[in-house]
């Protein structure tokens, strides 16, 4: 039943939306009252044609006013018309309701005065005013001023003699224009009222459905929320755990090297070399710390890249120089091949060095008595970074791994070649925070290359930014300075100790 | 003798570094904190000062600031001494005027190194 129903009233619908234009169909009020003007207008005539239909039947001498009655009503057919080529809503509106009444009190005036069978009609004055204005009390009230005028008037007429030629109609007729003027209406009525009825029920389905998403939206949004809190908690901790555990690291390497100077003054090569153990344990420690920290922050997307014009082969000039001894004391060859011009791109310098480190020191550990290739090209937009080794090689089931965190070949190499497992991963995760990748290809006994990309931002084309802002920030500078010697000043005695310690 | 001010708030840090740059022929003196840092800067106008940045109520920054807003201390040359190379903390220390910028734990013969060439810059500047 209802599939059989639902196409013909989507049909009305569509038409009546047709009828609508744009700038009232954007609003939720004006098109649903522009709904109910519609529906009333199109399929009004047609129900209230039949009183002058009836009239025309019964009244044995019928004249003008029942032409004038039907003109009148078959008039309302233009409303939609004019409405959908661009007519005020409410001027229309007030004016079908005008039209309305002068139908209704013309046919009581020409057939029974107030005995009218036609007068049940004036019912639909105030629903339809209701149905087609109903935002606005106002206009209620215009409605209500606009019927006592037309009573008015046509009181008027009548007094000033303009009585109409009297159509006495015979009682049976009178009844049987009643009952049709009676159903007619209350059909009219019934109309009106069952798609009001319809629309605000698929109104409320609507708003419900709406209602449901937002509380989803919300929820959703919630989560994310609270997921980002997770998150930035996380790093905090995970920055706090850094740094406590950096300051006594700093104390064990200081210390140590300490030591190891002494010892090497003194000529004691055997505390010498137990002093360099724990000198290199507390940086291999400390460099795991640092990973992990780096680690956590690009995890918790916090990890800023700060982009400025660099020299890409000085760059890597600079990185490669930094592992001559390892490569010396491992025995490996260490090259850099510029190959073509790469000229100064715009990038975060720390980042880029700090991920080309991870994969050069990677070559190098596991390569012995070989040959490490550091190759630089610009190529598409990107600037390559070929690191090429004759090491070991990596077996293919372990390449996809290799950039997990604690991948390290596999558990064998680990403790052979050590290395924290957690370098290319954090390679792999700052090439990709720069819009770059790492890639590896890799043969067991013959070595493998890692590359890695990064995008090669014109510097000519980022002209000098920040230039503009910088004297706002001078003013900021000042206003912070002046706040510092004021804490300076209110730090006065607690200094004071320490100005008798310099003095003596 | 060469007199470097350093600002460091772990005891161990100051201690050790204090040693290590005594025993290679530097006077040394100590700050604590920011605000001391600052004080002893202008009181002692040291040669050079090593600051770390991550100090407790006014951090390094704001004390190298502070020190470079000063007439009588502006000319001294300052490292930051940070406890991880993040270029955010590279940029900021060019931003607050430091001449140069290193990592800790310190490595002594790069801190050296760093410090002879902030020395030699203002040896020549100053001629």
């Amino acid at each position: 039943m209802a599939p059989s129903l639902a196409e013909p009233l989507t049909l009305l619908g569509r038409v009546i939306d047709w009828f609508i234009p744009p700038q009232i169909a954007a609003d939720r009020d004006m098109r649903q009252q522009a709904r109910m003007f519609l529906m009333s207008h199109l399929f009004g005539p047609f129900i209230g044609n039949t009183v002058p239909l009836a009239l025309y039947v019964v009244d044995p001498s019928p004249g003008y006013p029942i032409a004038v009655l039907a003109a009148s009503i078959t008039g309302f057919w233009i409303f939609p018309f004019v409405l959908k080529a661009g007519g005020r809503y409410q001027t229309l509106a007030l004016l079908s309701i005008q039209n309305l009444m002068f139908c209704i009190l013309w046919s009581c005036f020409f057939y029974g005065g107030v005995t009218s069978p036609t007068l049940p009609w004036v019912l639909t004055i105030p629903l339809l005013s209701f149905f087609y204005l109903s935002a606005a009390p106002s206009l209620r009230l215009t409605v209500l001023v606009m019927f006592g005028v037309n009573c008015l008037a046509f009181a008027s007429a009548y007094r000033l003699g303009l009585s109409p030629e009297r159509h006495d109609l015979p009682f049976a007729a009178l009844q049987g224009l009643g009952l049709v003027s009676t159903v007619a209406a209350s059909l009219y009525v019934a109309m009106m009222a069952i798609y009001y009825g319809k629309a605000q029920a698929s109104q409320g389905e609507i708003e419900t459905e709406m209602k449901q998403h937002m509380a989803t939206a919300a929820e959703l949004r919630r989560a994310t929320e609270e997921a980002e809190r997770a998150g930035v908690a996380k790093a905090e901790f995970l920055a706090k755990m850094s740094h406590e555990l950096r300051t006594p690291l700093n104390a064990v390497i200081g210390y140590s090297q300490m030591l190891l100077e002494d010892a090497a003054d003194e000529g004691d090569a055997e505390m010498a070399a137990d002093l360099d153990k724990i000198h290199v344990a507390g940086q291999h420690l400390l460099k795991l710390v640092n990973e992990v920290l780096d680690l956590s922050k690009i995890e918790a997307g916090k990890m800023e890249l700060f982009n400025q014009p660099t020299d890409v082969v000085g760059l890597v000039e600079n990185v490669v120089a930094g592992f001559r001894k390892a490569a010396d004391a491992a025995g490996d060859k260490l090259v850099v091949d510029v190959e073509g011009p790469v000229g100064t791109a715009l990038c975060d310098e720390a980042k880029v060095r700090q991920a080309l480190s991870q994969l050069v020191d990677n070559a190098i550990k596991f390569t012995s008595n070989g040959e490490v290739r550091v190759a630089v090209r610009k190529q598409d937009g990107r600037v390559f970074f070929d690191v090429r080794d004759t090491g070991i090689g990596i077996e293919e089931h372990v390449l996809p791994a290799l950039f997990e965190h604690f991948t390290v070949g596999d558990d064998s190499s680990a403790s052979k070649y050590g290395g924290t497992g957690l370098g290319l991963a954090l390679a792999r995760k700052l090439s990709r925070l720069m819009g770059g990748d790492v890639t590896v290809t890799s043969r067991v006994g013959v070595g493998s290359i890692f590359t890695m990309s990064i995008p090669h931002s014109l510097v000519e084309e980022e002209a000098v930014p920040g230039s503009a802002a910088a004297p706002a920030a001078g003013d900021c500078l000042d206003a912070r300075i002046e706040a510092l010697q004021e804490l300076v000043a209110a730090n006065a005695p607690a200094a004071a100790p320490v100005r008798r310690a310099v003095g003596s | 003798m060469t007199v470097i001010l350093l600002v460091e708030d772990n005891e161990m840090n100051r201690d050790m570094l204090t040693r290590r740059l005594q025993r290679n022929g530097f006077e040394v003196i100590c700050a604590p904190d920011g605000p001391t840092g600052v004080r002893l800067a202008d009181e002692a106008t040291p040669d050079l000062i090593l600051m770390d940045v991550a100090l407790g109520e006014m951090d390094g920054w704001e004390a190298t600031l502070l020190i470079k807003g000063s007439e009588k201390t502006r000319h001294i040359p300052i490292i930051a001494l940070t406890a991880h190379a993040l270029s955010s903390d590279r940029e900021r220390s060019v931003e607050v005027g430091c001449s140069d910028f290193d990592t800790k734990p310190v490595d002594l013969p790069r801190l050296l190194g760093k410090i002879n060439a902030c020395l030699r810059q203002r040896a020549e500047a100053a001629a």
